[in-house]
């Protein structure tokens, strides 16, 4: 009758060391609650104090952890905390403090509401041009649970690249994709497009999760184990077929390279960086990127490390693909959001070139750059969502002509975001690409980083015809109308401009930050 | 019977969701072909773990059901806000963003 | 047959359960007839002859529905839980509970929000 009495080790968790996701999720459910319960007028002050406290707190406690003596005690790389689950090292509290300072400006752009009510519909469910959305714009209705469901997603994004097993890590992928995925419909303009974006967002999206996980079975059968560690140690006991691992490899690669938005899984990233709500985008651009890159390295470093001569033939023909197809593309864009999306494809590419190099420098430079291309893109987006139309931003180039003679300062700032994203010196673009290519040469990637050089001149040809369009052309008769920021939007602009400007003339300390999180490499 | 042939049937369900993914119209048929991917990858977790004697591959689908539970939830929210803007659900039709 | 034991007991209590519902209802229960209440159930759609809407179910019903699918898949975790709640003791507990404090506070939300309200 008796069940065996033994006991089961009750499983530790390190609740300090997981302290900031655990913070940022706290905070999202608390925003659950406040939507809940608070009345109407109190609820937008209160996810104010959430979420930009819920995301400061975290920043300060991610410092925290990384200047802790006890984790890093010995020449330690770092802790597994959670039961093996989460790791706590270097170059994942580089990443987690970068996702948390971009989420802050971010949430800044979210949260303004000067232009209009807000940027987000008043009421989601009422469908466009019904009635109710007419009785709802007139009540005033906002929907102020776009707070909470941005703090889940950023929770994910923590979690993302912390993981240190791939049950967590594809939790983390859904955790930080529901809530764009919902977000990226909310548009309070144009939306139809916002409806569209959502739904292309979301089936691809569940689409290349569904591939991501299957490779995460494969990967389960050939090794047994789904922890990242695990796999690594089969690798190099070489038991096990080869056929699982190499079909998971190519799966799990397939899901990380599709959220990074990687040739030949580019093609969600133009219609959702447009359609969705431009803080939104501001988010994924910056956020998403960074998170999805994180866990990406960590996979292919961590478990797939001893395979280099593996995977690495594949990934340069997609870094290739990345840089080649999104500078050519972006070329005849019309849409300066769209523009923007596939220079974020481009970069991604520049960005890929590092991490085949698959060593401290690759890790150290893809860190640094991710920092750097984060606050171009947010002050950019947010410099977007400026110039508008009666109807909505003016996102078609052809409003953006002649800009730079009626508001000089605001087309100045955003042709030295486009210098940035071209990688002219003395802007944080140049440092980062200077990094990650050098690291791709000593890496023996020297054609690749031809090709990178070659995309760069290509793309920096688009970024600087926008800036001869700005400049050098005459205004458009009834052009939009250039907005004075709020204070929420001037602060996202004013630092997405100062870290690009400061990353570009004295990036040393933030180098040797990438440097030092770097030396390493993952905890196992 | 051997565990392998589950995971050969989970490989066949897995490519025909995949393949009604890229073949059919309707969103929410689309949607139901995912689903069907992520019940294939449930099925392999499973007989993996029968093959290795271990629970792993079975705690993995109790997450995976979650997870898919909630992403239905959040898909048919979608699905529906565009099929009450547009009267369709056909992802044809959902054509205004592109080049 | 000691095995047994407990199936018997629970069996009783289960009948007893059912009987004593049944018969308190009976008793303690207004009495009203309508249509509705001598149909067979089938989750608000009319079965027979011809479905109301040409078997369409109003939207409603999704969103109730939606709802029973999330709260009911989160019993999942508690099934490994509650099989193995004595061995893993008071740190389970204390987690178990934080997981249905955030499950509470979704059901608020959607409770306050409306979503339970039929009309």
């Amino acid at each position: 009758m008796s069940l065996a009495a033994a006991t089961i080790p009750a499983p530790s968790i390190e609740y300090s060391q997981l302290a900031p996701m655990l913070i940022v999720f706290g905070a999202a459910v608390v925003g659950v609650l406040v939507e809940a319960f608070a009345p109407r007028h109190l609820r937008r002050p209160a996810h104010l104090v959430l979420s930009l406290g819920g995301l400061a707190t975290a920043f300060v406690l991610t410092c925290v952890i990384a200047g802790s003596a006890s984790i890093f005690a010995n020449g330690s790389p770092g802790h597994n905390a959670a039961m093996g689950a989460v790791a706590v090292d270097r170059p994942t509290l580089f990443i987690q403090g970068t996702i948390l300072v971009l989420a802050f400006v971010s949430v800044l752009l979210i949260a303004d509401s000067a232009q209009d009510v807000s940027p987000f519909a008043g009421q989601a469910a009422a469908a466009p041009g019904s009635p109710e959305e007419r009785e709802g714009l007139l009540a005033g209705l906002v929907h102020t649970e776009i707070y909470p469901l941005t703090l889940f997603a950023v929770g994910g994004m923590l979690l993302f690249p912390a993981s240190n097993d791939l049950l967590t890590m594809f939790v983390a992928l859904e955790v930080l994709s529901l809530p764009l995925y919902l977000l990226c419909g909310l548009a309070r303009r144009r939306r139809l497009l916002s409806h569209e974006a959502a739904v292309k967002y979301f089936l691809l999206g569940a689409f290349s999760s569904a591939f991501f996980l299957f490779g995460i079975a494969m990967l389960y059968g050939y090794s047994g184990s789904v922890s990242l560690a695990a796999i690594a140690s089969t690798v190099s006991s070489n038991t096990g077929s080869t056929t699982l691992l190499f079909a998971g490899i190519a799966l799990t690669g397939l899901g990380l390279l599709f959220k990074i938005g990687a040739v030949p899984f580019q093609s969600w990233k133009p219609d959702v960086y447009q359609g969705a709500p431009t803080p939104v985008t501001a988010l994924m651009a910056s956020c998403t990127v960074v998170s999805a890159f994180g866990a990406l390295l960590r996979v292919f470093y961590v478990a797939f490390g001893n395979l280099t001569w593996d995977w690495r033939p594949a990934m340069w023909a997609v870094a290739i693909l990345t840089m080649v197809i999104g500078a050519i593309i972006a070329i005849t864009q019309t849409d300066v959001k769209r523009l923007l999306a596939y220079s974020s494809i481009a970069h991604a590419g520049f960005i890929l070139t590092a991490v085949i190099a698959a060593s401290a420098a690759g890790l150290s430079s893809s860190l640094f750059y991710l920092a750097a291309y984060g606050f171009t893109t947010v002050g950019a987006f947010a410099v977007i969502t400026l110039v508008r139309d009666p109807g909505g931003e003016a996102d078609h180039l052809s409003r953006w002509a002649g800009l730079g003679k009626r508001s000089p300062l605001v087309a100045g700032i955003f042709a030295f975001f486009l210098l940035a994203f071209a990688g002219i010196p003395l802007t944080s673009g140049f440092t980062g690409k200077f990094a990650v290519f050098q690291a791709a040469v000593a890496g023996g990637a020297t054609p690749l980083v031809i090709v990178g050089v070659l995309a760069s001149a290509i793309a920096a040809f688009f970024y600087v015809r926008v800036i001869v369009l700005m400049f050098f052309s005459d205004p458009v008769p009834d052009g939009p109308e250039v907005v004075v920021p709020s204070l929420f939007t001037g602060t996202a602009v004013g630092l997405g401009a100062v870290a690009t400007l400061v990353l570009g003339i004295v990036p040393g300390p933030v180098l040797d930050l990438a440097n030092h999180a770097a030396t390493q490499l993952f905890v196992r | 019977m051997s565990p392998a042939y589950y995971v050969f049937l989970a490989v066949i369900l897995f490519v025909i969701g995949g393949v009604g993914v890229l073949v059919r119209r309707n969103a929410i048929v689309i949607f139901m072909c995912v689903e069907l991917m992520l019940n294939a990858c449930n099925l392999a977790f499973v007989a993996f773990a029968r093959m290795h004697g271990n629970l792993d591959g079975q705690v993995v689908a109790f997450f995976v059901m979650v997870v898919a539970a909630a992403e239905v939830v959040v898909g048919l929210a979608i699905l529906m806000a565009i099929y009450r803007a547009r009267k369709s659900a056909s992802v044809d039709d959902a054509n205004l963003l592109k080049y | 047959m000691r095995l047994y034991v407990p199936i018997l007991v629970l069996a009783v209590l289960a009948a007893g359960f059912a009987i004593f519902s049944v018969t308190f209802g009976a008793l303690a229960g207004p009495k009203r007839w309508n249509k509705a209440k001598l149909e067979s159930y089938e989750c608000g759609i009319e079965p027979t002859p011809a479905p109301l809407g040409g078997g369409k179910v109003p939207i409603k019903y999704y969103l109730t529905a939606m709802l029973f699918i999330v709260f009911d898949i989160e019993i999942v975790f508690l099934y490994p839980w509650a099989v193995t709640f004595n061995k893993l003791g008071a740190f389970a507990l204390v987690e178990m509970v934080a997981f249905v404090v955030a499950v509470l506070i979704a059901y608020a939300y959607v409770w306050r929000r409306g979503g339970l309200d039929w009309d």
